[in-house]
């Protein structure tokens, strides 16, 4: 049953993200993608829901479970800020994100097709995976606002004005601003889990895995730190955002 | 019953034929009263705006209706026969057809402009506050505006900036949102730096600086527009703070070298930059756009973009005629076929 609306969910996002793309591609405004997207949200909380009441505590336990919760958490924050900002292209490509996430979700073996329920779990260790994964969610939303603000970058540079794209992308600044609102909304929910993460009862092998994303964090921060004092050209702060964003990802998922 | 439209516009008459014929905002509910007063004549609306003078009627005959007409503009205007050749004479469907295309902006002298579209409504509000419309113009004049907003919204032969000035405005747009955040630098206090700098200021941008080689002329420009003069040899300073710069001065070698621009780099702590180079011989240096965050078109660049724009609101003639085919098969006006 789980495995079934996690279909659907990933199918909801697959339609928002192809009508989100044509409507671009016809130089309109993709009003439809805000409900296929909310569409999915809902799938994703029943999923959740779902997995949680087998564990008996916050789904986090597989790789598929995590993949589910950081594409509900970058839907979330999709949902939150992209029409906040006037920025509905945000979720045209933060579908596709959310599709993949889900899709290596459903692949054989990624997610426990027998959820076993967990005893003995602890608040820390469960606000240290809610948080950690929230913050994941906010900044692939970042790293997502940087691909837009590289592409609307490009175009501008190379005068190459005429594309459907080019007309539906909000402008530059826009695009900045939200980087930052949610780096700095990433970097704090990630200091949060960071530091359920020392709080919570853990082996030595552990050990590895919270230095990881102490080290994660500390990019961020610095990130943040030098865009706050020196300032960065919109170019190295969104690529920088994207870079960070998918070696931390490469590097939690050998981890 | 018959529905007419006389007119002229700028392919018709020149200005000097034009401006007699103009009746001004307040005077058009008047004007179309004074429509109504012609023998036999049930309905007016006029239309008139710096291109164009229409008058739509319905009448129960049109070539009287036409003659009473003409004779009544020639008493008023002191033109005679000579105005006769400017006009063009429409009847029922092709006068319905015609006030689509003016709607729509396909009959404007700037193809696709949205301007027109306000000013025909303003022309019908009056006639209809004068009490010179009822069945016929009332169902016409809705539908065209129906037909307007269809063209506007199914077609896309609003889109695109088609003048320098314009293009610019909109790249500045679509680097910084809304202008009301923005500060502007004029280098070179010409004619064109001017109209670009008053179209950013009409569109919200929060302050100007005008620097001019003659700081008398700075100064003039500067309270033209409510903004600050700045002595030549100070712009460099001006340029840590400002978003937007225009230059258009008439010097043959460039002004602004990348130099210049890297040293204020720092204290703009990296924020975009858009400059706007409108002269020729160009003022910027082109190695001034290799800096990441400066977006840099010069005049070839602004006209060639402008030139695009008005060539795609070309293309989209044909799919607006398509609209007003469609549209005007369905309008069943009552008397016209």
């Amino acid at each position: 049953m789980d495995r079934w609306i996690l279909i659907a969910a990933t199918l909801l996002a697959l339609c928002g993200s192809v009508r989100g793309m044509l409507a671009v591609h016809r130089g309109r405004r993709s009003r439809s993608t805000v409900f296929w997207m909310g569409a999915a949200l809902v799938c994703q909380m029943v999923f959740l829901w779902s997995r949680g009441q087998h564990r008996g505590v916050c789904p986090l336990k597989d790789l598929g479970e995590m993949l589910v919760f950081l594409s509900w958490s970058l839907t979330v924050f999709y949902l939150l800020i992209g029409p906040a900002y006037r920025i509905s292209l945000l979720g045209v490509f933060s579908a596709p994100v959310v599709v993949v996430f889900q899709a290596v979700a459903l692949l054989p073996g990624v997610l426990q097709a027998d959820p076993q329920k967990v005893s003995g779990g602890n608040a820390w260790h469960e606000m240290h995976s809610a948080t950690s994964v929230l913050a994941y969610g906010a900044l692939a939303l970042a790293a997502v606002a940087g691909v837009m603000f590289l592409v609307l970058d490009r175009q501008l540079k190379e005068h190459h004005l005429q594309s459907g794209l080019f007309r539906s992308l909000p402008p530059v600044r826009e695009l900045l601003v939200s980087l930052q609102r949610l780096l700095w909304l990433g970097t704090g929910l990630l200091t949060v889990g960071v530091v359920a993460g020392f709080l919570m009862p853990h082996d030595k092998e552990a050990i590895g895995h919270l230095l990881t994303a102490l080290a994660v964090w500390s990019g961020y921060v610095a990130l943040l730190g030098v865009q706050t004092v020196r300032g960065l050209t919109g170019r190295r702060l969104a690529l920088l955002a994207v870079t960070w964003f998918i070696l931390s990802l490469g590097v939690f998922a050998f981890i | 019953m018959e529905l007419l439209c006389l007119g002229l516009n700028h392919r018709t008459a020149p200005v000097e034929v034009r401006e007699r014929f103009a009746v001004g905002n307040t005077k058009l509910g008047e004007a179309a009263h004074e429509l109504t007063a012609l023998d036999g004549v049930a309905e007016g609306v006029v239309i008139s705006t710096c291109n164009r003078t229409e008058f739509y009627l319905v009448a129960p005959e049109a070539a009287a209706a036409f003659a009473l007409l003409e004779s009544h503009l020639s008493a008023k205007t002191r033109l005679h026969t000579e105005a006769a050749a400017h006009f063009y004479r429409l009847e029922q469907s092709a006068a319905a057809r015609h006030l689509c295309q003016v709607v729509g902006g396909l009959d404007s002298m700037l193809l696709g402009e949205t301007e027109i579209f306000g000013q025909v409504k303003q022309a019908y509000q009056a006639a209809l506050d004068a009490g010179a419309t009822a069945g016929v113009l009332n169902r016409l004049f809705q539908r065209a505006f129906g037909v307007g907003k269809k063209i506007r919204t199914e077609t896309s032969i609003q889109q695109g900036a088609t003048s320098v000035g314009n293009v610019a405005v909109d790249l500045a747009e679509k680097i910084f949102g809304h202008l009301k955040d923005s500060e502007v630098m004029v280098l070179g206090a010409g004619e064109m730096s001017r109209i670009t700098a008053q179209s950013l200021v009409s569109r919200g941008a929060r302050s100007i600086f005008v620097t001019n080689r003659s700081f008398d002329r700075a100064q003039e420009l500067a309270a033209e527009m409510g903004g600050a003069a700045v002595r030549f040899d100070e712009w460099q300073h001006v340029l840590e703070r400002v978003d937007v710069v225009i230059s258009s001065t008439g010097s043959p070698h460039a002004i602004v070298h990348r130099a210049d621009v890297e040293k204020a780099r720092h204290a703009r702590k990296y924020r975009p930059l858009f400059f706007i180079d409108i002269a020729v011989p160009r003022d910027i240096d082109p190695a001034v756009g290799d800096i990441e965050e400066v977006y840099l078109y010069d005049i070839d660049t602004l006209e060639r973009l402008a030139d695009e724009a008005r060539g795609r609101r070309q293309l989209q003639i044909d799919e607006c005629e398509r609209i007003i085919d469609n549209e005007i098969a369905k309008f069943q006006l009552p008397g016209i076929p």
